[in-house]
């Protein structure tokens, strides 16, 4: 490959595409152009507003003394989290799982394969355009956070780890569905597919790890809410114990109606929080879809050992 | 410019590129004619770095294919046969798109799109939705979206299907323009016409071997071996017509038949004692107005080159 020939040309040449990348200046235009954009951040925060007014008020029942602000807003902060963590899961497949698939349905794939673009910068471009959006809703719901953390309970540091994780979950989402998206031919497929594998990884192992450790299932319970994004949130927002930290013992926390209520002493602090935990295999997770996506599309490209 | 040896490509146990030999000069309109299916796409695929080859070589610009598919990008424009566009964006951002896809300076880009815009006739469609404009105009499009890179080779796959007679004459004199520019042009096609009156290399290819190949003239010139007859009917209807092309059809010589206006027109071998196909024709009770030979041309090339029809895969 020429570009390869002169290493420090193609370093340089391969930084500026990271970022000014075609493919995330046409996608965000062709996104923010369409009805659906205001249409889903109208939405997306609508849902959340209702939410979290619907959260204070069933909490300030339970809770009137004003002593007990504080634990209404870290209760009301973490189910707020919960909510986000899971609209974005849902929003994210839909923008990402279409990404290569729709280019293909479209008969535009061909062309940009032919361009100078590299296998690496055509997977950042639409990587980076599928979470742009989403990154776009949790920077536009932060007031609605803020509003909250406003009557103390949270600390900074869980109001920023509560959007981080959020952040790397749409991000490992958004790479799977990206690497979906470039296996399966049909967009239908892919997004099936990439809405499963997310229920799979958030919801239904979280509850169904919760459950096996509320049965006695130590092992198979820790192991399926290693890494859970929504056990990591609850960990870091509520204090539940770490499943990383912590073998062997009772159920972490239990759902009441006052909400969600650690169970049984608190642990000491393991030496790596669950969230640090979870952030580090998400992103683990975003390189090895990032890579396969590459490998598939430099497969579609001809296969050529300098396929780019 | 384009240097082909030996190509082969296979899809599963159909054979699409059997041992394919070819090259086009540089600065040449080369068509590459044959029938559905008889290799084409798949040629024009090899040489977009888009398919990989099973064996030989394409090297275009001195660059191959296969190994440094980086380099030959920038040495080619592609248009493919199908092709789509973005919805939300205009004519300029369309291009400008795809200019940033190839690393044109962002301020040259702007200028670059204009002047290519009114290459192509599309300058007061600048600010319009690329997916409101009509077909024609969106292959016109596709063809500036082909030459954002000032690339040398072009390759156009069936660049007029579709197009009605004036955006094909229209896309026809955009080529030869390229032409003039100095550009080297590969088109693949199946629409014989097209092809004689724009190309001056051309190519057959059926069942993924190149069956001749050449200039222009040189081709047609040992075609004159072939030869073409036009019978007219008199008061002959559909039934009628049908009749009289099985009969002809089923002459030995005659290589191929097609209806035309009031009557037939028919490619035969040299050979073929036409007096006697005449005498038929009255014996069998019809009418024949007119029986007069036509001047060989590229149709008869084609036909008698790949009347035996492919199961090729385009």
């Amino acid at each position: 490959m020429s570009e390869r020939a002169d290493p420090v040309r193609w370093e340089w040449s391969g930084l500026r595409r990271l970022v000014f990348n075609p493919l995330i200046v046409k996608d965000g235009l062709a996104r923010v152009r369409s009805w659906r954009a205001p249409a889903v951040i109208a939405l997306y925060l609508g849902l959340l507003g209702l939410f979290a007014w619907l959260a204070f008020s069933i909490q300030l029942t339970g809770f009137p003394q004003p002593t007990g602000f504080a634990r209404v807003a870290s209760n009301v902060f973490t189910a707020l989290a919960l909510v986000q963590l899971a609209l974005v899961c849902l929003v994210t497949p839909a923008l990402a799982a279409g990404a290569v698939s729709g280019e293909r349905e479209r008969q535009t794939l061909d062309v940009l394969l032919v361009s100078c673009v590299p296998s690496f910068g055509i997977v950042w471009g639409k990587l980076v355009a599928s979470v742009a959006f989403v990154l776009l809703l949790i920077l536009a719901a932060l007031p609605l956070f803020a509003t909250v953390f406003l009557f103390g309970g949270i600390d900074g540091q869980q109001f920023l780890v509560a959007q981080l994780l959020t952040a790397t979950t749409a991000l490992a989402v958004a790479a799977v569905s990206l690497f979906l998206s470039t296996m399966f031919r049909r967009t239908l497929g892919a997004t099936v597919v990439a809405y499963g594998l997310t229920f799979a990884a958030t919801a239904a192992s979280w509850y169904t790890g919760t459950i096996l450790l509320a049965s006695g299932h130590i092992r198979v319970g820790q192991a399926l809410l290693f890494a859970n994004p929504i056990q990591a949130m609850l960990a870091a927002l509520q204090g539940a114990s770490s499943v990383v930290g912590r073998a062997g013992g009772p159920p972490a926390y239990a759902v009441t109606g006052g909400g969600l209520v650690p169970l049984g002493p608190r642990p000491s602090a393991p030496a790596v929080q669950p969230w640090e935990v979870t952030v580090a295999i998400e992103l683990a997770i975003v390189a090895v879809a990032a890579v396969g996506t590459m490998f598939l599309l430099r497969e579609r490209r001809g296969g050529g050992s300098g396929s780019g | 410019m384009i240097e082909v040896r030996g190509l082969r490509k296979r899809y599963g146990r159909r054979l699409a590129l059997d041992h394919l030999d070819f090259a086009v000069p540089e600065g040449e309109i080369f068509g590459f004619l044959g029938p559905n299916g008889a290799g084409k796409t798949t040629t024009l695929r090899i040489l977009a770095t888009l398919t990989p080859p099973d064996g030989g070589t394409a090297v275009i610009g001195g660059v191959r294919v296969d190994s440094r598919p980086f380099a030959v990008r920038r040495l080619i424009g592609y248009m493919p046969d199908f092709f789509g566009v973005y919805d939300r964006l205009n004519v300029v951002e369309y291009l400008d798109f795809y200019a940033s896809c190839y690393d044109v300076p962002a301020r040259r880009r702007r200028r670059l799109a204009g002047e290519l815009l009114e290459l192509v006739d599309l300058a007061d469609r600048a600010g319009d939705q690329v997916d409101t404009l009509s077909r024609g105009m969106k292959q016109r499009l596709c063809l500036a979206r082909a030459l954002v890179h000032s690339p040398q080779v072009l390759l156009l796959d069936e660049p007029a299907s579709g197009l009605d007679p004036r955006a094909r004459l229209e896309m026809q004199e955009l080529i030869r323009e390229l032409r003039r520019m100095g550009k080297t042009i590969l088109i693949s096609s199946h629409i014989v016409p097209e092809v004689e009156e724009l190309c001056t290399w051309v190519g057959v290819i059926d069942a993924g071997r190149m069956v001749e190949i050449g200039p222009k003239a040189d081709v047609l010139r040992r075609a004159a071996g072939a030869r073409r007859l036009r019978i007219e009917l008199v008061d002959a209807d559909e039934a009628r017509t049908a009749e009289a092309r099985r009969l002809v059809a089923g002459w030995p010589g005659v290589i191929a038949v097609e209806d035309v206006e009031k009557g037939l027109e028919a490619a035969i071998e040299a050979g073929l004692p036409a007096h006697l196909l005449l005498r038929d024709l009255v014996q069998a009770g019809f009418g024949v107005g007119a029986f007069t030979p036509v001047q060989a041309g590229l149709s008869d090339v084609f036909l008698r080159l790949t009347e035996r029809g492919t199961e090729g895969v385009a």
